[in-house]
Formats: C-alpha cells, sequence, structure tokens
C-alpha cells in the first residue's frame, strides 16, 4: 500500500496553504492603518499544487521575502520553508493607495478571508470524508 | 498550525493598536476645553515580532503642533492683556472621524481573530474525533 494518500496529501496541502495565507491577511488587516504598508497575498492554491508526477515539486511553498523586513519574517518565518511556489504578492490593489501610501482595503481584506475560510474548511472536510472512508474499509464504523 | 498562531497574535496586536488609538482620541476629546492642550497623535508601525510572526505595534505619542485657538473671553482667568487666551487645537470633528476609523478597524481585526480562532477549532475538532 502506498504510504501517502494522494486525496489527503492535497488536503493538507491546502490547509497548509489557507492558514499561511490566513496569517498573511491578518497581518494585512492589522496593519489596515500603518503608514506605507502594502497589502500582501500568496498565489491561489491551483497556480501552486501540481499533482504527484506532475514536472514542479508539488508540495513546496517558498514564501520569499519581499521587502527589506523580511529577512527573517515571510518566507521562511511562515514555516513554509522547503514548499515551493508560496513566494508573498504585493499585488493586492484594489482601488487607489491611500495618501499615506497603504494600500490595503478592508473590504477586499474580508472577502478574502471569507474566502480562506471556505477553502480551510474544504480541505478539513475532505481529510474527515477520507477518515471516514478508510475506517470504512478498516470495518470499523465512526 | 503556527501560521495560524502567528495569524491570531498579529490580530490581537491589530486590536491593542486601534484601542490605544482610540484612547488617544478619548483623551483629546476629553481636553478639548483644556487650555493650551495639544492633541496627540500616535503613529502604526509594522514590527516583526519573535521570528516568523509580523504584527503592528503603536509607535511614539506625537504632541499636534499646529497652532492652538485663540479663544476671546476676557473674564477667563488665563486671559491675557488682549482678552485672549489659548485653548486647545482638538478639532472635535476630526477625532470623531479618528474614533470611526479606529472602531471600524478593531472590528475588521476582531473578525479576522474570530475566524483564525474557528480555523483552528475546526483543526483540533478533526484531531479530537
Amino acid at each position: 500500500m502506498e504510504s501517502s494518500i494522494t486525496v489527503l496529501d492535497m488536503a493538507r496541502s491546502l490547509a497548509r496553504h489557507s492558514a499561511t495565507r490566513q496569517a498573511l491577511i491578518t497581518d494585512n488587516v492589522a496593519n489596515a492603518d500603518t503608514p506605507g504598508f502594502k497589502a500582501q497575498d500568496i498565489k491561489p492554491f491551483a497556480e501552486i499544487y501540481r499533482a504527484p508526477g506532475g514536472e514542479a515539486p508539488r508540495t513546496s511553498f517558498v514564501p520569499a521575502a519581499t521587502r527589506a523586513g523580511h529577512t527573517g519574517g515571510g518566507a521562511q518565518a511562515s514555516g513554509m520553508a522547503g514548499l515551493p511556489g508560496m513566494e508573498v504578492l504585493q499585488r493586492t490593489k484594489v482601488g487607489a493607495p491611500s495618501a499615506n501610501g497603504n494600500t490595503v482595503s478592508l473590504e477586499d481584506q474580508m472577502a478574502r478571508g471569507a474566502e480562506i475560510k471556505l477553502h480551510h474548511d474544504m480541505a478539513l472536510g475532505i481529510m474527515r470524508k477520507s477518515m471516514d472512508i478508510l475506517r470504512a474499509t478498516l470495518g470499523r464504523r465512526g | 498550525m503556527s501560521d495560524l498562531l502567528n495569524s491570531m497574535t498579529a490580530a490581537a496586536s491589530g486590536m491593542d493598536a486601534q484601542a490605544t488609538r482610540l484612547r488617544m482620541v478619548s483623551e483629546n476629546i476629553a481636553n478639548a476645553d483644556t487650555p493650551g492642550f495639544r492633541r496627540k497623535t500616535i503613529s502604526f508601525e509594522e514590527v516583526h515580532a519573535q521570528g516568523d510572526a509580523r504584527a503592528v505595534a503603536t509607535g511614539r505619542i506625537h504632541l499636534d503642533q499646529t497652532e492652538l485657538e485663540r479663544v476671546l473671553d476676557p473674564s477667563h482667568p488665563m486671559a491675557g492683556a488682549d482678552g485672549f487666551y489659548d485653548g486647545s487645537n482638538v478639532d472635535l470633528m476630526v477625532e470623531i472621524a479618528d474614533a470611526r476609523e479606529a472602531g471600524r478597524s478593531y472590528e475588521a481585526n476582531l473578525r479576522m481573530f474570530d475566524q483564525t480562532r474557528r480555523m483552528v477549532g475546526s483543526l483540533f475538532e478533526l484531531l479530537n474525533r
């Protein structure tokens, strides 16, 4: 039997992706009034994830340091070192930046937050169902 | 998991910063009629808390150096020879607007905190099955 179950692997990656995104979005919201702060996000899961056997490494996300202050933060900081494709993007600009150079739009961040919750719930739901199926195959109910 | 904990730290720091800002606003409003009072402003800074966690912190308190309002009231004990005394430079309209914004941002942080908490909760729920 294969030691890693693809569907669980995928769900785990999605849950992890959601958690990393959640950390970034919360940081954006916390800095919603910080002068000069640029909103951050990472690429959608579908763009990063590669199925087993695909060309790109499948569960590597590496958030890159995109600002001078990111020496210890961002990529390595999020504990994602070694997981590729998870570079921090500063592209979450909606509308014009405010006068103090801040590009965080609370409404946009809330929408992203809702999306993250949805993805996280989906990942955990898949894990739960997969575990149920595994249990059923083992002949134990519940 | 540590991402989620970092997220909660960031949200908590955001609420703390907004609460401090709200306190400054309250102090300004309370002292709107205090002669010679200069309104306090506070700056926000992005910080990199221990290792991975990133958050927000309040910087130093600044006193607004715009001119104090000259109030004409010869009967006031602090009035000079010309009958004017220095009031405060607090503009209530600005303070109210600031308070509104702080409240809105606080709520956003609270919402993100609550969402992170739920995400951690559902993770644990999965573990406890």
